[in-house]
């Protein structure tokens, strides 16, 4: 019998993981595949504890719903991801800021 | 130690290394690939969690859907965006990292911390839910369970997920589409 | 017959008026032609003389002898003084009219061709009509103040035209020398003026010193010294515009203007001004202070006369021998031959004029001579020149005329005007004391020394060889006598050299017109014998001076003193009276002047200095706790705020990482918060 705990703690390293590379990478894609590690660590954590539900798959299902949001989610970012490019010629979300003063 | 012991500490470590790889990989396209590995290892760690379901769907819309999204998207838009967007700095560690690492280091810390606080193996919940029986174990057919609680159950919010993904297909679609001369 | 007589006293006035205003004409319209040297300008002056002369001559024609016309008007009123102006014609004043305006027409005729070649040809007209103006009308006025002003403007012209060629430094320090001298005078008269009207009241010349004369009446007394300090003003103001001792250094100095202004204002009519103002004011003297006048004008003709043995310039002789004649006129005055002085005021007038014509031409000619062979001379000495009766006969026989008019000799006017002086003054000293002898002595020596040094003059300018011609052999005399304006003035000039203008009788002074015009006494009274003897011994004894000086000059005869004598000395340096000035009153003054002017620029200069700067110190304090402390404070809120302001906006760099590292920090801020505590 596996403990809870080390799911959670494997889960929260992918998360500290993902949330390293939204913060350091300049590269729009890679921030994309932070965002999506962080959501399997959030999936994981679903999943670990919708072992404890067996009657009414909670966890399980709202993993699965979130499976298919991070689908949605990564489609529409990366069409922006491309328009982005197409007009400033970078990806870098660090040099977007046409909109500052 | 029993064999399902074994295997999880094998995918946590395949998972875990793979994701700090990718984090610290200088090509992008390796780091793509080795988030391939850990979306695998994942897929692994939920059958460990007694949730075949989701490892299934974590590897068809994940692997199959959402990977070669990535890959395909940026494959299409040419050689210059690639060397473009290879073209960076991809240190590990570097003086304008450090930042983004302490926070992530002091974060896993924090994160633990509250873990072993609260003491989840002994949460009052799941003592109930041992007590009641309402455990899964290893030898459950859970996908008709599933079915049955989607149709049911989660009825609304299944349906709202499905005008969801409808939304952001054509969202996706009408972005990437070429732009006509305004 | 009394309407009629005063309609022809109405057109005399009103003549003279015009013979006054003339040049005052010329003088605006002069200034109006344009250009430097338009020739216009010496015709419009000439015309304006020419028709001045006329009328002087019929104004004179009307009131010599005749009842002296006197009509003014009311000039204006300071609170119950009344002021007039107006014209008095006797006897004096139209002599005077007609001898100014009767000198100044051939001197303007002559500078038309003297001036010819001058750029500044008009300022030099504008100027002499000027002078013209003045002087005409210094003679007719009837007051006081009018008489002033004229006698002001008189010197102011006078300056003018003696600074003519002011690039000349000479030029300039003789004419403000000559303004300064002047300017001593007219303090004296100004003072003689106010001390006058303050005991009688009036300005008015024929009231003060007429037939009548206030100054006589007993109903008036000038209370003490007051009356010697009249008189001294007076005589102050005579010896400036006179050139009496001590004031006449002025007269040698103006001979830098132009010659044919030196013959008519320092020989003719400027200096007889001060003649001319004792005559008018003659009443006002008591006997005691004539002395003084007579012992004054004698000093300086005799050392005046001395002076012009030895100078070499020409002009200066000839201005030495003008002081010396003026000091008769005051010696006359003195000695109360009041006709005899203006008698050689007028003849005198005329031969000085012709002397100063001739040396005009001469130095003319010699300058030409250095121009045209580059030499360095001066063009006025007389030791240069020589032997120029044969190139220049008509120069030579006026000059021999005015010479012997200066000298008295019989036939000319001269004679006539001065042995009347002689005489006069003999009969004068008639039984006083041994003292007053030494005056008509110290005149008669007088008059053989102006033998001596006229004959000096002729024979060095005329006689002999040309001098220049043997140290420069080369060069060629092509002068003459020069143009037909010198010609018509030397003639004319030479012609009232001449006893007839003045007197039938030849020898005889009393004899003549102007002389009996004013003399009081009627009928011939030969009352002594110096009316024969003394013009006889002057006279047999001034041939034989201008022989010995013919002797001395021509036939290289020893010199009559050595050259290095005390006395030759003493004569040369005009009896160190100009140096005696510098030394004891020019020094001191500029040595004051220069004290002053150091305390001006150190003491009082630099307490302004220290005010300034002590000024701009607490300015530069101000401006820097203006600027540091007060701005400064304004800027470190500005700042603040700009601080303030650029440090929020950092976090909206547009930056999304940062945005989100934000979030997080905050978040786990949050959470450690909440751990630790």
């Amino acid at each position: 019998m596996i403990p809870l705990s080390d799911f959670l703690i494997v889960s929260a390293g992918l998360f500290c993981t993902g949330l390293y590379i939204i913060l350091s990478k300049h590269n729009a894609i890679q921030i994309l595949i932070g965002i999506e590690l962080m959501l399997n660590a959030a999936v994981l954590n679903l999943v670990a504890f919708g072992k404890f539900d067996r009657l009414n798959n909670g966890g399980q299902l709202f993993a699965l719903f979130a499976i298919v949001l991070a689908a949605a989610t990564t489609a529409v970012a990366l069409a922006i991801i491309l328009n982005v490019y197409k007009k400033y010629k970078t990806i870098d979300p660090g040099k977007i800021d046409e909109l500052r003063d | 130690m029993t064999m399902a012991q074994a295997l999880f500490y094998l995918m946590a470590f395949i998972a875990l290394a793979s994701a700090l790889f990718v984090a610290a990989s200088k090509s992008l396209v390796r780091s793509v690939f080795m988030f391939f590995v850990t979306l695998m290892a994942l897929a692994g760690l939920y059958v460990l969690a007694l949730a075949d379901f989701i490892a299934i769907t974590q590897i068809v819309i994940y692997i199959g859907g959402i990977l070669v999204l990535i890959l395909f998207a940026f494959m299409l838009s040419g050689r210059e965006t690639l060397a473009n967007l290879q073209q960076q700095d991809n240190r590990f560690i570097s003086i304008g990292k450090l930042p983004a690492l302490l926070l992530a280091v002091v974060f896993f810390m924090v994160m633990i911390n509250i873990l072993f606080k609260t003491d989840v193996n002994h949460l009052l919940w799941l003592s109930k839910a041992i007590a009641h029986k309402n455990v899964f174990s290893p030898s459950d057919a859970t996908v008709s369970n599933i079915g049955i609680n989607l149709m049911t159950r989660y009825l609304l919010p299944f349906e709202a997920m499905s005008i969801l993904l409808m939304m952001a297909l054509i969202g996706a679609a009408h972005l990437s589409r070429k732009e006509k001369k305004a | 017959m009394e309407n009629f007589l005063q309609a022809i006293d109405t057109l005399t006035i009103r003549f003279a008026l015009a013979a006054v205003l003339l040049p005052l004409f010329a003088f605006v319209i002069n200034i109006c032609l344009p250009g430097k040297s338009n020739k216009a300008a010496g015709w419009v002056s000439t015309l304006a003389v020419l028709v001045s002369c006329a009328l002087s001559v019929f104004v004179f024609s009307r009131a010599w002898n005749q009842h002296q016309v006197h009509q003014g008007q009311l000039w204006f009123t300071i609170g119950n003084i009344k002021l007039s102006a107006g014209i008095l014609l006797n006897n004096l004043s139209v002599l005077m009219l007609l001898l100014v305006s009767l000198i100044a027409l051939p001197v303007h005729i002559y500078s038309t061709a003297y001036m010819n070649n001058d750029e500044n040809y008009k300022r030099y007209f504008t100027y002499l009509s000027f002078f013209c103006f003045s002087m005409l009308a210094l003679v007719v006025v009837d007051s006081l103040v009018l008489f002033y002003i004229f006698w002001e403007l008189v010197g102011f012209s006078s300056y003018l035209l003696i600074g003519f060629w002011f690039t000349r430094p000479k030029a300039i320090l003789a004419n403000k020398k000559a303004f300064i001298m002047n300017r001593i005078g007219d303090v004296g008269l100004l003072t003689a003026i106010i001390i006058i009207y303050v005991v009688f009241r009036t300005f008015d010349i024929e009231q003060l010193f007429g037939a009548n004369a206030l100054v006589r009446s007993t109903a008036f007394q000038v209370p003490g010294g007051w009356q010697y300090v009249a008189c001294g003003g007076i005589f102050l103001a005579v010896a400036a515009k006179s050139a009496q001792f001590p004031l006449h250094t002025w007269l040698p100095d103006a001979m830098e203007g132009p010659t044919s202004v030196s013959a008519l204002i320092h020989a003719a009519t400027m200096v007889a001004a001060g003649v001319f103002l004792l005559a008018r004011v003659y009443p006002i003297f008591d006997s005691q202070e004539l002395v003084v006048l007579a012992v004054i004008g004698c000093f300086t003709a005799f050392m005046a006369a001395t002076i012009a043995l030895t100078q070499n310039d020409l002009k200066r002789i000839l201005a030495y021998s003008t002081i010396s004649q003026l000091g008769f006129m005051i010696m006359a005055m003195g000695i109360g031959a009041y006709a005899s002085s203006l008698f050689h005021l007028a003849t005198h007038a005329f031969f000085k004029c012709l002397l100063f014509l001739v040396a005009g031409i001469v130095i003319h000619q010699v300058q030409h001579i250095k121009d045209e062979y580059q030499l360095d001379i001066d063009p006025q000495n007389i030791l240069y020149m020589g032997g120029l009766r044969k190139k220049m006969p008509l120069t030579f026989i006026a000059c021999l005329i005015g010479g012997l008019a200066l000298v008295g000799l019989p036939l000319t006017s001269g004679y006539l005007s001065k042995d009347g002086i002689l005489i006069q003054s003999f009969e004068w000293a008639e039984g006083k004391s041994w003292l007053f002898k030494l005056i008509p002595i110290g005149a008669l020596i007088t008059s053989w020394l102006t033998a001596f040094y006229v004959a000096r003059l002729i024979v060095k300018v005329f006689f002999g060889e040309f001098r220049l011609m043997q140290f420069n052999p080369h060069i060629k005399l092509h002068i003459s006598d020069g143009a037909w304006q010198y010609r018509l003035t030397l003639l004319f000039l030479a012609i009232c050299c001449l006893f007839p203008l003045f007197s039938l009788h030849p020898v005889l002074y009393e004899h003549a017109w102007v002389f009996s015009g004013f003399s009081r006494i009627t009928g011939l009274d030969r009352v002594n014998i110096y009316h024969t003897i003394i013009p006889a011994g002057v006279n047999i004894f001034s041939i034989l001076v201008i022989y010995w000086a013919y002797a001395v000059y021509v036939r290289q005869k020893a010199l009559p003193f050595p050259e290095s004598g005390l006395l030759f000395k003493l004569s040369y340096q005009e009896w160190y009276v100009d140096k005696f000035y510098n030394r004891f009153i020019v020094m001191p003054v500029m040595t004051l002047s220069k004290t002053a002017q150091w305390i001006d620029r150190n003491i009082i200069d630099g307490f302004i200095h220290l005010l300034q700067r002590t000024g701009i110190l607490l300015s530069k304090i101000a401006e820097w706790t203006d600027r540091y402390i007060v701005d400064g404070l304004l800027h470190l809120i500005a700042d603040l705020v700009l601080g303030i302001g650029n440090f929020a906006r950092n976090f909206q760099g547009g930056k999304v990482q940062y945005y989100l590292f934000s979030m997080l920090a905050i978040i786990l801020a949050i959470f450690l918060f909440k751990i630790l505590i």
